[in-house]
């Protein structure tokens, strides 16, 4: 069933003053659509600037739409800051990268977790504690990491406290905006896993953000690539990872070290990514593309399905 | 077969390069019982490495671990609270406690430096031309339009195209990767024997990251220079070096020409490593999660991974392990090595 669906989402931001000529605009996302199924895990993966971060906002109602409509359990969200809007967020949380920041650093850890019990008024102040413990057990955290401050736990811990804070309401949809990278890797690990345990005991949909492809694949069903604003491939994510079919996602399968092997695969891919402010015309991935045409050039590729389960918005690997 | 494969790749493309004979097997650097300690924590307990001329070595960890601050202290780029004991040598001179005249000449000349923000290891207000030309006329003693033609040449071998009109470009008009690519020209500028890059991508996008991998492999192996890849990914050490030094809690705990390291890791901690990084392709497995943290100040009595090894016995929480030499270019340390395998 779908939890949480974008139906051809987008969202411009304006750039400089009214005043003088023309308004220019940022499009920070342009025409994503994509699902999040309950229990399920979609991944959007992209270079910085593509947008995902923004798609996630807009997700959770943090950021209204432009155009295009955001449906969660099959109704659209409400107005942002109405009373329903409230309510319904106890339904979908978020976590982030920055822990120290996402953390008051005057409120102990227990308070911390406590916080959106009593925000969402959820039980008594007994039975909050309890809650509390409950949480604290199954992030892998001890009581006694109850009485800390954010400060004095690792950022291993802190992003553990992070998480039982996003569980406390008990949501259907995590979304999680860089949730290990900050991270070192043994500690990824660990964050990762419990993450999936977590998924598969409550059965939340997840809505996982990165620029990293490696994790990104492990922790998804599906994944959804993303440049410049655009979903330019989307499917299964077994199937992204090994067989892409648009010539960016090969380039950034390629550009992802194997162990062992290097890059041995690579495909040179010229440039950087272009600023969203000054996106090129037709396919916005035409000056960095090896299979680039004219047409490429002058018209935008719709997404389109090739093969079942894939979608990829390709002029000329659709042909 | 995958050995032999990665023999071809590395080791051949570097005999022809460099004619390995007697230099090669003298160091570019040795260092040795490097020690280094802020007030009374320890942070480096005796490093001992040694890096052959040509050669592209991964110094691999995780955060804390000492990689960054084994090269600072070598290049006397840390604060005067440090101590400091050991000594690292790059032919007859000791760097450790040398004068900042005979640093100041080492730096940027015999051992050169790049990191991992390049935008602020830039000067902004000053155009890149400017910032290569003084490197030139530092390490080179050029100037006017040889020094000029000269940061041209490095533009270009760097892969910035239109290299003549991106000299009066100021680092802000330029991307993080081309900003990068500046530093390797900058460090370029006085022919170093070893380049030392400190998680040289981290801040790079992953198409950039790969780009810029590749040009530092590329330029190592054209040059002959001598590479220190340190970084925590070790996939990425992988992609560039010949061989790798696993460290942690301040101590190399691992070292293994790379392919050893990938497909036959001995020390607990490297299998464990290897074990958390999502594989990019294959069968999704649980990732091993290594429990508990790295020691915060002190080490334990015993060996420094014994708390979170899921090997570790008795005599590991007592004694310290020393390193061991399992293979030719292979070392390991850790106590059950010497018990026999713990399979």
């Amino acid at each position: 069933m779908t939890l949480l669906r974008l139906n051809n989402i987008t969202r411009r931001f304006p750039l400089g003053s009214p005043l003088y000529g023309p308004r220019k605009y940022l499009v920070a996302v342009d025409g994503v659509s994509l699902d999040v199924e309950m229990g399920r895990t979609t991944g959007i993966v992209g270079e910085s600037g593509c947008g995902k971060s923004t798609t996630g906002r807009i997700a959770l109602g943090l950021e209204p739409p432009d155009s295009g409509g955001v449906l969660f359990q099959g109704f659209p969200l409400p107005r942002i800051d109405s009373k329903k809007w409230r309510a319904q967020r106890r339904q979908m949380q978020l976590v982030f990268q920055d822990t120290l920041a996402a953390l008051d650093r005057r409120m102990t850890v227990s308070a911390l977790i406590a916080e959106p019990l009593a925000i969402h008024g959820i039980g008594d102040s007994a039975s909050r504690e309890q809650r509390v413990a409950e949480l604290l057990h199954g992030v892998g955290l001890g009581e006694d990491h109850g009485r800390l401050y954010p400060h004095q736990l690792s950022g291993g811990q802190r992003q553990r406290v992070v998480l039982a804070r996003a569980l406390a309401p008990k949501p259907s949809l995590l979304v999680c905006d860089e949730p290990v990278s900050a991270l070192d890797l043994s500690v990824q690990a660990q964050i990762v896993n419990l993450l999936m345990d977590l998924q598969q005991e409550l059965g939340i949909g997840l809505l996982f953000i990165s620029h990293d492809l490696r994790v990104v694949r492990h922790v998804s069903d599906r994944i959804v690539v993303m440049y410049l604003g655009r979903v330019v491939e989307q499917g299964r994510a077994d199937a992204i990872i090994d067989q892409p079919a648009h010539p960016y996602t090969q380039a950034l399968v390629s550009a992802m070290p194997r162990l062992p092997g290097g890059f041995d695969h690579y495909v040179a891919l010229p440039g950087e990514p272009p600023s969203p402010t000054d996106r090129p015309c037709g396919c916005p991935f035409h000056p960095r593309c090896p299979l680039a045409r004219d047409v490429c050039r002058q018209s935008l590729p719709e997404l389109l399905p090739l093969g079942p389960e894939r979608q990829v918005a390709c002029h000329v690997v659709r042909h | 077969m995958l050995h032999k494969s990665f023999q071809n790749s590395a080791g051949a493309a570097l005999l022809p390069a460099h004619g390995i004979g007697a230099s090669a097997t003298k160091p570019a650097i040795s260092i040795a019982g490097l020690r280094v300690a802020f007030g009374d924590v320890p942070v480096l307990h005796g490093v001992d490495l040694a890096v052959n001329k040509g050669e592209a070595l991964g110094i691999v960890g995780e955060s804390g671990c000492g990689k960054s601050v084994t090269w600072r202290a070598v290049l006397g780029l840390l604060p005067k609270s440090a101590e400091i004991g050991g000594e690292a040598r790059i032919g007859d001179l000791d760097l450790v406690g040398a004068r900042q005249s005979v640093l100041d000449r080492v730096r940027g000349g015999r051992i050169a430096m790049i990191f991992q923000d390049p935008a602020s290891a830039l000067n902004p207000v000053h155009r890149i031309g400017a910032q290569i030309t003084e490197a030139l006329r530092l390490h080179r003693g050029l100037s006017g339009a040889a020094a000029r033609a000269q940061a041209c040449c490095l533009l270009d071998q760097v892969g910035i195209a239109a290299a003549a009109s991106r000299l009066n470009a100021y680092p802000h008009e330029l991307s993080g990767g081309q900003n990068q690519r500046v530093m390797i020209a900058i460090a370029l500028a006085g022919r170093p024997e070893l380049l030392i890059a400190d998680e040289p991508t981290t801040a790079l996008d992953a198409t950039v990251q790969a780009q810029i991998l590749l040009l530092l492999k590329d330029i190592q192996r054209d040059t002959g220079m001598a590479l220190v890849m340190i970084s925590h990914d070790l996939a990425a050490v992988a992609a560039v070096c010949d061989r790798a030094c696993v460290m942690y809690a301040g101590q190399i705990v691992e070292t293994a020409p790379k392919h050893t390291l990938l497909t036959a890791p001995e020390h607990p901690y490297t299998r464990d490593l290897i074990g958390a990084i999502p594989p990019s392709h294959g069968p999704r497995m649980r990732l091993t999660a290594i429990a508990g943290a790295p020691p915060q100040r002190n080490l334990p009595p015993g060996c420094a991974y014994a708390p979170r090894c899921r090997h570790a016995i008795a005599v590991c929480r007592t004694s310290r392990p020393e390193p061991r030499q399992v293979a030719a270019r292979h070392s390991v340390r850790c106590l059950r090595l010497d018990a026999g395998t713990y399979q």
